[in-house]
């Protein structure tokens, strides 16, 4: 299968089960939103070094916001459950709790399991905190100088997908660049999808463990590094140079599909040689997505 | 089972009607017949609610009421869920005590509306009132939590002892108002006569009155201006008397 001359491999990316939260950030403008959002979301590449991996969904006008301001929605993702809240409370309290003009919804309110992170949150007010229930919600109202911050009392959790991927084999590393981003554009803004990575693109892929050193549950991805080309069992053809990855998470299956699709699309460009995907085999995670199926 | 119950008013009281068995959760397991035969108190004699109202339908949590009901006390009382819309003005004791649901009145309301009963320490502990009109004296006097909305005129002592919950006033708040409050807000978009023992805080915009406001307006489809949602608000904490830790917030302008 090829698409603009590019060749797509017959492989599939494999995805893990995460659990997800939804967070929708308000401000007075949405310079302000943003700002807070991108602190929530700093240092949320990967759990594997971060506990958590999260990151922009999309920029939401003041019309779909609960308080009528322009907000930002932002995609938060653990492997377990018990430390979502606990990335939750932490960050939001640093955060957004912190960045002037603020206030914090729940984004998944059908979600049956809740996550009391404003709960948890209140006592900064150190006993001056207010609750109110508006259309059955709970909200805290907590004190701060600038006036108040309100946030949701609780938080929905779903479970998510994390680690969806697609990785741009391109003839040099200008190409390979300009292809990931080029599928970043097309997929920022994709509903219920999130690029956790700088820019959205990670430049190293890892491999599950490490040949030399047994404390690293992650190394290099070798086979796929032009520069061991010639000394390891590389899986790069002779003319690839460069390799970089874009990985996604998201809420469910098919939002990741989607956004792979328009990402996929986007990257067959000139210079690029082969769009393939990293997996495990099909044993350690439940969701695979096939490039080809995908792209049919 | 049909989608509402209706009472249309067929005989107006010649006296005080009190008739605290119409509440939308009790008519959710009762057939017209029954509903017909609810006792009510007319001038200090026992009566039924059929004697004074044509029932349709049956077995619904939605309520719908027709007619002047100026003379009809106690309407909504108890009430714990379902929604009860009257088309009309409402005696005293709307929501007495109420606990959740929703009251629409399409008219003004009596006095303690979302109040307590008589020698009771709590009014309405939850739910929402909405009234498109005015209110008599002491509307959500001691309530717990729960909402009140007045798009009219409040009375004297409106909130008074509240000890938790928001009451909403579109336009001008009686004297007395938030008097012996414990918790709680009271949102006054009008004039209001501050009590002695409530004391300046700041001006400022209050996020949860925007939120609150924007969801009169979506949902209960108030004429909530612009203005008022995103407005600057003094906020007066008391009453000072008491626990102090309730507030009035009074809309200033953009």
């Amino acid at each position: 299968m090829k698409i603009n001359g590019v060749a797509i491999e017959d492989t599939f990316a494999e995805a893990f089960t995460m659990r997800v939260a939804r967070l929708l950030i308000t401000g007075q403008t949405l310079g302000w939103a943003r700002e807070a959002a991108v602190k929530l979301t700093g240092f949320a590449t990967s759990v594997i070094g971060c506990q958590c991996e999260a990151g922009i969904e999309r920029e939401l006008p003041d019309g779909e916001t609960p308080d009528g301001r322009p907000g930002v929605s932002v995609l938060f993702l653990t492997m377990d459950k018990a430390s979502l809240p606990e990335q939750l409370i932490v960050r939001v309290g640093q955060t957004v709790l912190t960045c002037p003009t603020t206030a914090c919804f729940d984004g998944l309110p059908d979600a049956p399991d809740r996550l009391p992170v404003g709960k948890a949150l209140r006592v900064f007010g150190d006993g001056f905190q207010a609750s109110k229930v508006i259309g059955g919600k709970r909200y805290w109202r907590i004190p701060v100088m600038e006036g108040e911050f309100l946030i949701e009392e609780t938080f929905g959790m779903l479970k998510g997908v994390g680690g969806g991927n697609f990785l741009i084999l391109a003839r040099d590393a200008d190409a390979a660049l300009a292809a990931a981003e080029a599928a970043v554009a097309a997929m920022t803004g994709a509903p219920g999808v999130i690029l956790p990575f700088p820019g959205g693109v990670v430049r190293s892929g890892s491999k599950v463990g490490s040949k030399r050193y047994s404390n690293m549950i992650a190394t290099t991805n070798d086979a796929f590094d032009p520069t061991l080309k010639a000394v390891t069992q590389s899986q790069l053809p002779e003319v690839v140079n460069s390799v970089l990855e874009i990985v996604l998470d998201g809420t469910d299956g098919p939002s990741i599909e989607a956004a792979m699709r328009a990402g996929i699309r986007a990257a067959c460009r000139p210079g690029v040689l082969t769009i393939t995907a990293g997996n495990y085999g099909g044993k350690l995670g439940p969701h695979h997505f096939y490039l080809r199926k995908i792209l049919g | 089972m049909s989608d509402a119950v209706t009472l249309t008013l067929a005989t107006q009281p010649t006296h005080t009607l009190v008739a605290d068995c119409i509440a939308a959760d009790r008519f959710a397991g009762l057939g017209a017949t029954a509903i017909a035969a609810l006792p009510v108190v007319h001038g200090g004699r026992l009566a039924t609610l059929g004697e004074f109202f044509r029932v349709r339908g049956e077995r619904a949590s939605v309520v719908r009421i027709e007619g002047d009901c100026t003379r009809i006390d106690g309407i909504g009382t108890g009430m714990a869920e379902g929604e009860l819309m009257i088309d009309g003005s409402v005696g005293r004791d709307l929501g007495l005590a109420m606990s959740g649901g929703r009251i629409d009145v399409r008219g003004g309301a009596g006095a303690n509306a979302g109040g307590a009963p008589a020698g009771a320490a709590r009014g309405m502990t939850g739910g929402e009132i909405v009234v498109r009109g005015s209110v008599g004296d002491e509307a959500g006097a001691r309530m717990r939590r729960g909402l009140l909305v007045v798009t009219g005129d409040g009375g004297r002592g409106m909130g008074k002892g509240m000890i938790a919950g928001t009451v909403v006033v579109f336009g001008n708040a009686g004297p007395g108002t938030g008097r012996f409050l414990k918790r709680g807000s009271i949102v006054a978009l009008g004039e209001v006569e501050r009590p002695a023992t409530f004391r300046y805080a700041c001006t400022y915009r209050p996020p949860h009155v925007a939120l609150l406001l924007r969801y009169l307006g979506s949902r209960c489809r108030l004429d909530v201006v612009a203005a008022q949602v995103t407005g600057r608000y003094e906020r007066y904490s008391g009453d000072l008397a008491e626990l102090g830790k309730g507030e009035l917030l009074r809309w200033v302008g953009a």
